[in-house]
C-alpha cells in the first residue's frame, strides 16, 4: 500500500470524532444519557489526538514528511502529561460551589490557547506556498482577537466570582469608565486599522519567497526533464535557500504588530467584562463561553482543520444558546451584555418600583414545622443564598424527611438560580436530591395554585409578583417562579433587604406569606429537630 | 365602565347549581370585572345571596335586569324555554358574550338563535382537551364528580356492606364492583368505591387506561382478543370498535355480571348514541339487590333497561338513570363550575384586555358564535387526520386528565428540541459536507468549504443544544470546556517542528493547557454526572 493511503486516515477519524463530540453534546438532552454522553466525548478527543499525531507521520498531500525534532517528541508529551496531571487534580479538588470560577478559567484557557496558536500559526507560515495568503493571514488575526479577549475576559470574569486576585478583594461591582464605548471603539478601530500594515509586512517578507519558489519549482522542472548533477546541485541551492526565508520572523514589524493586537485585545476583554457586575455573572460565563468556541473555531479556520472548525462551532452555538436563556430569564438584551455596562450587583437600589403597601408577617420556627407538617404538597425554591449558607444538605434531609412521609416534595429552579446556567441542579445533586424532584419554573409553575407549602430558601427576585404585575419594577417582563397562587409561602431570608436586582418584594407583604428571618443553615437544623 | 359578569338563576327543572360562588366572584372581582347575581340563584346550591354580596357581587332583582346589563352571561346549562314561554337566548344582549355549556352539535335550533343580532357565545364543552386547558374543563370537573356521586348513589340503594366486615355477628366479604369506561368518571367512580372499601375491577377499549387504573387500586380487566386496536380517537376520547372486539367485549360484561355487586357505567362516543353494553339477560343474570348505576343514561344509557332520570328495579336489580349527578352535589359542582370559568375569563385576557382571540386555540375551538357570525364548527386540526372506521360503537367515555407535567422528568424541554429523525439528517449533512471537502479535488475554493462545514456545525450546535435539559447546562459548560481543548491539535501541530525555536515553544505552552481543559472538563463533567441519581437508587 502506498504511504500516500494514510492521508485519509485521520481525516476520516476526525469525522468519527466531530460526530462523538455532536453525540456528546445530545447525551446530556437527559440525565439518563449523559454519562454516556461524556464518555462519547472522551474517546472523540482520544481519537481526535491520535490522529493528529498519525497526520504528525505520514507524508502531507504533496508527499513531504515532516522532521520533527527529538526535543519536540519529549516537550509535547511532557507539556500534555502535565497539563493533563493538573486538569486531573483540579476537577477532583474543586468544589461544586466554585464550578463558575473553574468554568471561567477553563474558559480563559481556551483563549490563551488560541492566541498561542495564532502567533506560533503565523511564525511557522509557509510563505512560498499558501502561507501568505490575505485570508489565511486575517484569519490568524481574527483568531488572536477573539482568544485574547476570551482569555482576558475570562480571567476577569474568574476573579470577580472568587472574589479576589492576588491577595486583594475583587469588587463584583462594574466598573464604569467615563466614555466606555468610544473606549471599545477606539480600541475596536485599532485592532482592525492594525491589520493592513501588518498584512503589508508580512506580504513584503513573503515576496523573496514566493520568487525563490518559483524558481525552485523551475529548478524542479528542469531536473526532471535532464536528470543531470547540474541541475540537481541547483534544486538543493534554490531548496536550502527557501527553507532560511520561508518563515516570517520574530524581528519583524508584523510580529511587533500581532503582538500589539494580543495586548490590546487583552485590554478590550478586561475592559468589557470589568464593566459588568457580579450578579450578572451566569450571562458572561455562558457568553464566554460561547466566545471560547468562536476562538477555537478560529483557529480552525487558520490551521485548515475541520474538526477544531467543527467543535469550535458546536461550542460557539451552545453558549450562545445559554447566553440567550440566561439574558430571557433576566429579562436583559443580549447586546446590554456584549458591551457591558448591565448589573449593578445591589448598588444603589433601582428607582423603579411601585411602594409596596402592606404588613410583613414574621414567623417561628415552631409555626414552619406545623405547616410542614400538615402539608400534602410543598415546594422548595433555592437560591443561591442556600448555598452560600451550605443549607443544601439539610434541605435535603427536610425533603426526603418529607417525602417518606408521602408528602409531595419537590424542587423549583429558576434558570438563574445559582451563578452559571444549571448551577443549581448540581449543587443540589451533591447535596443528595433525586434529579426527578428537581423541576425547572417552566414545568412546575402551574402545579403552584395546588401546593400547600412553599419554602422560599435564598432566592428573592425570582418569586418577585411585581415582575409580572408591576410595569414600572425594573424586573418588570422576567419570567418568575409565581409561589404567591400556592397556600401558604415561608421565605427564608437573613433580613428584609432586597434582592441582588435592589427591588422590593410585594410577595413578602402578602397575606399568606411567611418570613423566617435568620441564617438559612441554622432555620433549618431547628425545623428538621423539631420535625424528628 | 367595567366588564360585567350576570349570573342567572338557573331555570332547568331539578338544576341546583350556580355558575358562581363566593369564591369565584372574589376571583373574578380581583380580575377586575363587576359581578352581579341573579337573586336566589345559588339558593339551591347553599349560596345564599348574603354570602354573594358580602364577597363583593351585587344583587339582580329579577331575571330581565341581569340579563339586559350582561356583558358577559355566564350559566351552565345551554339556554333554554323560560316556563313562562321566553327563550333565554333572546334576552340575550346585542354585543354580549355567553359563556355556558351549548353541546352546538346536538342543539342545532339553539345555535341558529344565537346567530341573531351581534352576540358572542362560547361552549365550554367545546374547550379542547390539551393540557393547558384542563383548568377549564368543566366537562372533566362535571365528569369527577358525577363518578363520585354515582358510586354514593350505588351505596344508598345496595342492600349490603361496601368494606367486608368481620364482626362477632358474622362476617361479610367486600362489595364486587364492575366500573366500564376509565375516564375522569371511572377513575372518580373507582377512587370512591376503593375509599369505601369495595374490591374494583374496570375496563376500558384504551389499553392505555390500565396503567390509571391500576394506580387507583382497581384491577384491569383484559379482553382474549388482542387490544392493539388503539381505541383512542383524536382528543382522548374512544373510539368505536371491530365487531369482534364487540363480542368478546359483551363476552366478558356477561361473565362479571353474573359475579358482581354493583355496575357503574361510564361509556360514551361522542356524538352518538350511548352504545349498549348491559343487555337485558345479564341484568336478570345479576344477584337481586345489585345496583347498576348508568352515568350514559343522558345519552340512551349503556343498559337496556335504564330509564333515564328514574330509578327502575328489573328482576330485582336496581337501575339508575340520573341524569343530573352533579346537580345532586351542588355545592361543590358549583365550585369547580365556577373556579372553570374563572380559568377561562382569565385566559381571555381577564377584565383589562377581554377578547374572543382565535389566535388561542382554546377560543378558536370553542367559540359557537363571534359577534352574531357563526364560527362552529372550527377549521380542522392540520395535524392528526381523523380516522373513522366505520364499525360498531363500543366503551368509554370522556378521557382522563392528562398527566400534569409534575414529579419526574418526563416534562422534556419542548422549545425547538429536535427528533431523532432530524439529529440523523442532519447528521448526514455534517458528513457529506466533511467529506465532499476533504476531497483533494473539490472544485470549491477552500475557505468556502470551511465557512461552509462552519456554518452547518453552527447548526448542528444549535439544534442538539436546544434539546439539553436545562438541569444539565452546568456539565453542559463543562463538557464544551473540554472540547474545547481540541485546540490541543493546534499546539500539536506548532510544536512539530525539527527545533524548539519560538513557535514550538508557544505551541508546547498552548499543550499545556489544552491538556489541562481536556483532562479537567471531562473528569469534572463526569464527577458532576454522577452526582445525579432518580429517587430510590
Amino acid at each position: 500500500m502506498e504511504l500516500q493511503s494514510f492521508v485519509a486516515i485521520p481525516n476520516v477519524a476526525y469525522l468519527g470524532a466531530a460526530i462523538l463530540f455532536i453525540l456528546s453534546l445530545g447525551g446530556l438532552s437527559n440525565q439518563e444519557t449523559a454519562r454516556r454522553g461524556n464518555t462519547y466525548g472522551l474517546v472523540g478527543m482520544i481519537i481526535a489526538i491520535a490522529a493528529t499525531i498519525l497526520l504528525l507521520l505520514v507524508p502531507d498531500a504533496y508527499g513531504t514528511v515532516r522532521e520533527i525534532g527529538r526535543n519536540n517528541w519529549a516537550v509535547l508529551i511532557a507539556t500534555a502529561l502535565l497539563g493533563g496531571a493538573i486538569g486531573s487534580v483540579m476537577a477532583k479538588r474543586v468544589a461544586m460551589t466554585a464550578m463558575p470560577q473553574l468554568v471561567a478559567l477553563l474558559h480563559s484557557f481556551v483563549g490563551l490557547a488560541a492566541v498561542l496558536v495564532g502567533i506560533s500559526t503565523w511564525l511557522t507560515a509557509d510563505l512560498g506556498g499558501h502561507g501568505s495568503d490575505v485570508v489565511h493571514l486575517l484569519e490568524i488575526w481574527l483568531g488572536v482577537a477573539i482568544g485574547a479577549i476570551t482569555f482576558t475576559g475570562s480571567v476577569v470574569a474568574w476573579a470577580k466570582l472568587r472574589g479576589w486576585l492576588f491577595g486583594r478583594r475583587v469588587p463584583g461591582a462594574p466598573l464604569l469608565l467615563p466614555g466606555r464605548h468610544v473606549l471599545n471603539a477606539v480600541l475596536a478601530l485599532a485592532c482592525i486599522g492594525m491589520a493592513v500594515p501588518y498584512l503589508a509586512d508580512t506580504t513584503a517578507q513573503a515576496a523573496p519567497a514566493i520568487e525563490l519558489s518559483g524558481q525552485l519549482e523551475a529548478a524542479e522542472d528542469a531536473f526532471e526533464r535532464l536528470e543531470t548533477e547540474e541541475t540537481r546541485a541547483e534544486v538543493a541551492r534554490l531548496s536550502s535557500e527557501l527553507q532560511a526565508i520561508n518563515h516570517p520572523t520574530t524581528d519583524s514589524r508584523a510580529f511587533l504588530l500581532l503582538l500589539i493586537l494580543t495586548c490590546l485585545t487583552c485590554l478590550l476583554g478586561v475592559h468589557l467584562v470589568l464593566a459588568i457586575g457580579g450578579a450578572d455573572m451566569p450571562v458572561v460565563v455562558s457568553l464566554l463561553n460561547s466566545y471560547s468556541g468562536w476562538a477555537a473555531a478560529a483557529a480552525g479556520f487558520m490551521l485548515a482543520n475541520d474538526l477544531l472548525l467543527v467543535t469550535g462551532a458546536l461550542v460557539g452555538s451552545s453558549g450562545a444558546i445559554l447566553s440567550y436563556i440566561m439574558c430571557k430569564a433576566m429579562n436583559r438584551s443580549i447586546w446590554n451584555v456584549v458591551f457591558g455596562g448591565f448589573g449593578t450587583d445591589g448598588g444603589s437600589p433601582s428607582a423603579g418600583g411601585a411602594t409596596i403597601e402592606g404588613e410583613v408577617t414574621i414567623t417561628d420556627v415552631e409555626e414552619v414545622a406545623e405547616l410542614a407538617r400538615h402539608a400534602k404538597s410543598v415546594m422548595i425554591v433555592p437560591g443561591y443564598g442556600m448555598a452560600v449558607a451550605r443549607a443544601q444538605h439539610l434541605v435535603n434531609e427536610f425533603s426526603s424527611m418529607l417525602r417518606s412521609k408521602g408528602c409531595n416534595v419537590r424542587y423549583a429552579i429558576h434558570p438563574v438560580a445559582g451563578r452559571l446556567p444549571g448551577h443549581m441542579n448540581v449543587l443540589l445533586a451533591e447535596a443528595g436530591v433525586p434529579y426527578d424532584i428537581v423541576l425547572e419554573m417552566d414545568e412546575i409553575n402551574d402545579d403552584c395554585p395546588d401546593t400547600d407549602l412553599v419554602l422560599i430558601i435564598g432566592a428573592n427576585d425570582v418569586v418577585n409578583p411585581g415582575a409580572e404585575t408591576d410595569e414600572s419594577s425594573p424586573i418588570f417582563g422576567m419570567p418568575v417562579i409565581q409561589v404567591w397562587k400556592a397556600e401558604t409561602t415561608v421565605v427564608l431570608k437573613r433580613s428584609l433587604g432586597a434582592g441582588y436586582a435592589g427591588v422590593g418584594n410585594p410577595l413578602f407583604y402578602e397575606e399568606n406569606n411567611k418570613m423566617l428571618l435568620g441564617d438559612a443553615k441554622d432555620s433549618m437544623a431547628q425545623l428538621m429537630a423539631l420535625l424528628n | 365602565m367595567a366588564i360585567r359578569i350576570a349570573i342567572p338563576k338557573e331555570v332547568s327543572p331539578g338544576e341546583r347549581r350556580v355558575a358562581a360562588t363566593p369564591d369565584t366572584v372574589k376571583k373574578l372581582i380581583k380580575m377586575g370585572f363587576d359581578v352581579s347575581v341573579e337573586t336566589s340563584a345559588g339558593t339551591l346550591a347553599n349560596y345564599p345571596d348574603e354570602v354573594f354580596k358580602a364577597a363583593g357581587a351585587s344583587i339582580a332583582p329579577d331575571t330581565d335586569s341581569l340579563w339586559e346589563s350582561a356583558d358577559v352571561l355566564c350559566k351552565i346549562n345551554p339556554p333554554q324555554l323560560r316556563s313562562d314561554g321566553s327563550h333565554e337566548a333572546d334576552s340575550l344582549r346585542d354585543g354580549s358574550t355567553l359563556i355556558s355549556l351549548i353541546f352546538p352539535g346536538q342543539n342545532a335550533e339553539l345555535v341558529e338563535r344565537l346567530q341573531q343580532g351581534s352576540k358572542t357565545a362560547i361552549a365550554l364543552d367545546k374547550i379542547p382537551r390539551i393540557t393547558r386547558a384542563q383548568k377549564m374543563d368543566v366537562l372533566s370537573s362535571m365528569a369527577n364528580i358525577a363518578g363520585y356521586r354515582a358510586v354514593l348513589e350505588a351505596a344508598h340503594l345496595y342492600g349490603g356492606f361496601f368494606s367486608g366486615q368481620i364482626t362477632a355477628a358474622g362476617k361479610t366479604r367486600p362489595a364486587q364492583v364492575l366500573v366500564i369506561g376509565a375516564g375522569v368518571a371511572g377513575l372518580a367512580a373507582i377512587g370512591t368505591a376503593r375509599s369505601l372499601g369495595a374490591e374494583v375491577r374496570a375496563f376500558d377499549v384504551r389499553p392505555a387506561t390500565k396503567e390509571q387504573v391500576e394506580s387507583m387500586g382497581a384491577r384491569f380487566l383484559m379482553l382474549d382478543v388482542p387490544m392493539d386496536e388503539s381505541g383512542e380517537s383524536s382528543g382522548g376520547y374512544a373510539n368505536i370498535m371491530s365487531d369482534e372486539f364487540l363480542q368478546a367485549e359483551l363476552a366478558c360484561f356477561a361473565e362479571q355480571a353474573r359475579d358482581v355487586d354493583i355496575i357503574i357505567t361510564t361509556a360514551l362516543i361522542p356524538g352518538r348514541p350511548a352504545p349498549e353494553l348491559i343487555l337485558q339477560e345479564m341484568v336478570e343474570s345479576m344477584k337481586p339487590g345489585s345496583v347498576i348505576v348508568d352515568l350514559a343514561a343522558e345519552q340512551g344509557g349503556n343498559c337496556t333497561a335504564t330509564v333515564p332520570g328514574e330509578v327502575v328495579t328489573s328482576s330485582g336489580v336496581h337501575i339508575v338513570g340520573y341524569t343530573d349527578l352533579t346537580s345532586r352535589l351542588p355545592t361543590h359542582a358549583s365550585q369547580f363550575f365556577g373556579t372553570n370559568i374563572v380559568n377561562l375569563l382569565s385566559d381571555m385576557g381577564g377584565a383589562e384586555d377581554f377578547t374572543v382571540n382565535f389566535e388561542d386555540e382554546v377560543l378558536l375551538k370553542s367559540t359557537i358564535v363571534r359577534d352574531g357570525e357563526l364560527t362552529w364548527p372550527p377549521p380542522p386540526d392540520p395535524e392528526k387526520p381523523a380516522t373513522a372506521t366505520p364499525a360498531k360503537p363500543v366503551v368509554a367515555e370522556a378521557p382522563a386528565p392528562r398527566k400534569k407535567s409534575g414529579t419526574g422528568h418526563g416534562a422534556s424541554s419542548e422549545p425547538l428540541a429536535v427528533g431523532p429523525r432530524n439529529m440523523i439528517a442532519l447528521t448526514l449533512a455534517i458528513v457529506l459536507a466533511l467529506i465532499g471537502f476533504t476531497a483533494e479535488s473539490a472544485p470549491v475554493p477552500h475557505f468556502v468549504q470551511q465557512v461552509t462545514v462552519f456554518l452547518l456545525a453552527c447548526f448542528i450546535g444549535w439544534q442538539v443544544v436546544w434539546s439539553v435539559t436545562p438541569a444539565l447546562h452546568t456539565p453542559l459548560m463543562s463538557v464544551t470546556n473540554a472540547i474545547s481543548g481540541i485546540i490541543v491539535v493546534g499546539g500539536l501541530l506548532g510544536v512539530a517542528g525539527s527545533e524548539l525555536n519560538t513557535a514550538a515553544v508557544l505551541g508546547a505552552v498552548a499543550i499545556l493547557i489544552a491538556s489541562i481543559n481536556i483532562a479537567g472538563g471531562f473528569l469534572v463533567t463526569q464527577r458532576m454526572l454522577q452526582m445525579f441519581r432518580k429517587e430510590g437508587n
